[in-house]
């Protein structure tokens, strides 16, 4: 799923508005009306147009698809009741009309005036002495029927929108709907990532553009647009058979956990790096060369140039470009399957084991997981969630590009 | 053009006809028969047993630990040629024998115990006597990593509290360090959480679901990596599974006695558990297919078992649901 959510941010590339061109021609025509003298449309021409309008019109079709599947699938999750197993059995088989009853010794305890589910019908349990339940039968329009011994009731649980994004704790087997730990996680490993493949990045990107001689530039630039055609599952066991021991030699093996946030999120960030540093060097190549020129001519040397003067020029561009990487360290999915953890965990040391979002959503749909259960159903609030997430993130980088775009004749 | 297409046509035919000739060889020519004891002249008295001689239906049903296992044979059953209809259903021990002996709907039935003496008497009651085979062994491995200096066992209770509420390993016995647990556990899906929840927890499964930071996989590789990073993590799987890394990790005895496959197989471990398979001799007697099919079971098992995450029974075990078997069929133990 984070593979489309990804298709779908790079859809959106900020940097498009970057590239636009000079103002449409036909418009320019149609606007003085003059005769028609363009040669007539041929039925090729044609198709190539209509192919070409079929594949923007597909790839608008999936977004809305997905992002409304996600929605109602996240319903499900929000707007109705679900139910999880207590492990605990009927002691004995009761009639339709019976309302005191025995259960098992074992499994979860169950609480009094609540509601819980044995096969189809809802009970509301009144009261409980020991393994004697008082109940209400038939609850919520379900029909009252006999039921076998050895038949395990399920406790109801609701989740709720505020529950969701103030809870501290995700277990949703347990009804505790906190994504905060994810969130976290995901949040940390990220900022990891950030901290290294921005400054890394854009030294690169300086390099590349103002120091680096076009022989030296046109060999650099492929090898280190390679680092982004590296496949992220060989990512994640670069994170956790060379970066953790790393960082357990440096750091001491009781202060790093072998499954940690750090170590996931500093391969991310090499992960990103050819991001960061294409985009921003394009954004500083598309600096006119006369800006250069000025600032050599008032005595500036090659770094106060760029440091002063290209960089700030291309601000919109890098920005982008950092936006964007980010986004692509929130949807990655393998690299912390792999190396992060694998258990809710809320903690902000990041040398501790904790799950993203992503790796959440990988691990639980990993299992033999039914339909409708908790579980299925809340890996796509997770999903809409970290959709969200980046699309706020995109919509930032737009505003960014527009609001401080730099425009030279 | 004419030629072209003639060509064509002579390759076509010739492609086929290469592909007529290869095709049966392809085919398996005979389906592996557990032809153990056949070795006269005359009609080998196991063909009976083939997949490939009988028809009808199969019903079986019982303990979601041994599902798998079952599943797994009944699949090879059909590979190997059976024509009919096996249905294994996953639904724990005792609702298993509920259905063997009080409704008499179901042919075979899975259990992770042993059957009672109520349910033998309701078997009776609808005239079967159910006959045990003992297909196998499961248990659980708790390991700690070799830099562990202070754990070389626990009891059930200190277990429990290790994957519930305790925090520190001080929590648990405060001469034992005061450094947080590491707990790393197979994914709820999993029957070995499911067995480790029922047998240590009491099947409270929101102890362990609201224990603080444990780790999950599905992935047992994942949980041995985990183990060994760190003398203060701790961990549970399969014991097959533990056999496979022994060298790597430490066990921990249980109770105070040792897990072994002797100790397992004979229930003084309390983290294992007999995986059995029960059927009647006149149900044996009346579908020739349910005979077939504990037939096959019984000589493939071990070739899966360790597959599916358990360990096989002794030899003994064997010879005992071998007499069994030809016992209930009125026929001689030709081993």
């Amino acid at each position: 799923m984070s593979q489309f959510l990804r298709l779908t941010v790079r859809k959106s590339t900020p940097n498009e508005s970057m590239m636009a061109g000079p103002p449409n021609l036909r418009e320019q025509n149609q606007a003085q009306k003059v005769p028609d003298l363009r040669r007539r449309p041929r039925l090729r021409d044609l198709t190539i147009q209509g192919f070409l309008f079929l594949c923007g019109f597909l790839s608008i079709f999936i977004t809305f698809g997905i992002v409304y599947e996600l929605g109602k699938e996240s319903l499900l999750f929000f707007g109705n009741r679900q139910w999880s197993s207590t492990n605990k059995p009927l002691a004995a088989d009761i009639s339709a009309e019976q309302t005191v009853f025995e259960v098992g010794s074992s499994g979860t305890p169950l609480q009094g005036d609540a509601n819980y589910r044995i096969e189809r019908e809802i009970i509301h349990i009144d009261s409980i002495n020991g393994t004697t339940l008082t109940v209400q039968r038939g609850f919520g329009g379900s029909p009252a029927t006999a039921h076998r011994a050895g038949l395990t009731l399920e406790a109801e649980l609701r989740p709720d929108l505020v529950e969701f994004f103030t809870g501290s704790e995700w277990a949703p087997h347990n009804g505790k709907f906190g994504i905060l730990p994810l969130l976290n996680a995901t949040l940390i490993v990220s900022g990891v990532a950030i901290v290294v493949a921005v400054p890394l990045g854009l030294a690169t990107a300086v390099y590349l553009s103002e120091y680096a001689s076009l022989r030296a530039r046109n060999v650099l630039k492929p090898i280190l647009e390679v680092l982004a055609g590296i496949p992220t599952v060989v990512y994640g066991f670069f994170a956790l058979t060379f970066m953790t021991p790393l960082l357990r030699s440096i750091f001491g093996t009781d202060v790093v956990n072998i499954y940690n946030m750090a170590s996931a999120g500093i391969v991310i960030g090499i992960l990103i790096l050819p991001f960061v540093s294409t985009v921003s060097e394009d954004a500083l190549n598309a600096v006119p060369r006369s800006l250069r020129e000025a600032a050599f001519g008032l005595g500036a040397t090659r770094l106060e140039t760029a440091l002063r003067v290209v960089l700030p020029a291309a601000f919109s561009g890098i920005a982008a470009a950092i936006i964007l990487a980010a986004s692509r360290a929130i949807g990655e999915t393998m690299v912390v399957a792999i190396a992060s953890g694998a258990g809710p965990n809320f903690t902000f040391n990041p040398f501790e084991a904790a799950e993203t979002m992503t790796g959440h959503i990988v691990r639980i749909s990993g299992g033999d997981m039914s339909y409708n259960s908790v579980d299925y159903n809340s890996i796509f609030a997770v999903g809409l969630m970290l959709f969200v997430m980046t699309l706020i993130l995109n919509v930032i980088s737009q505003r960014i590009v527009r609001r401080f775009r730099e425009v030279y004749e | 053009m004419n030629r072209k297409i003639q060509t064509l046509l002579a390759l076509l035919v010739a492609a086929s006809v290469v592909l007529a000739a290869c095709g049966p060889a392809a085919e398996p020519t005979t389906a592996a028969q557990p032809t153990s004891a056949g070795d006269g002249p005359t009609v080998d008295p196991m063909a009976q047993f083939s997949p490939l001689n009988v028809s009808g239906d199969i019903i079986t049903a019982g303990s979601s630990t041994v599902f798998p296992l079952s599943e797994r044979m009944a699949e090879r059953f059909r590979d190997e040629g059976f024509s009919g209809n096996i249905t294994v259903d996953s639904i724990g021990s005792g609702a298993g024998f509920e259905r063997f002996c009080e409704a008499g709907e179901t042919d075979i039935s899975n259990a992770s115990r042993a059957i009672n003496q109520d349910e033998v008497a309701l078997c009776e009651a609808i005239g079967r006597t159910p006959i045990e085979f003992r297909v196998g062994t499961d248990a659980l491995a708790i390991i700690v990593s070799q830099d562990n200096d202070f754990l070389t066992e626990l009891t059930m209770e200190q277990l429990a509290l290790v994957f519930s509420t305790a925090t520190n390993w001080s929590d648990v016995d405060p001469s034992w360090p005061n450094e947080p647990i590491l707990r790393f556990s197979p994914g709820t899906d999993s029957g070995t959480y499911d067995y480790f929840v029922e047998e240590v927890l009491d099947d409270d499964a929101t102890l362990l679901q609201n224990s603080v930071g444990t780790q999950y996989s599905e992935d047992d590789n994942v949980l041995v990596q985990g183990v060994l990073g760190s003398p203060y993590a701790i961990g549970y799987f399969g014991y097959a599974y533990y056999q496979e890394n022994a060298s790597t990790l430490k066990i921990l005895n249980i109770n105070g006695v040792e897990p072994t496959e002797q100790s397992a197989e004979d229930g003084s471990y309390p983290l294992a558990r007999p995986l059995f398979i029960y059927s009647d001799a006149n149900i044996m007697l009346e579908k020739p297919q349910v005979a077939a099919f504990i037939y096959f079971y019984l000589s493939f098992v071990n070739e899966e078992i360790l597959d599916v995450g358990y360990f096989p029974s002794s030899e003994a075990a064997f010879e005992t649901n071998w007499e069994n078997f030809y016992n209930a069929l009125g026929m001689e133990n030709p081993m």
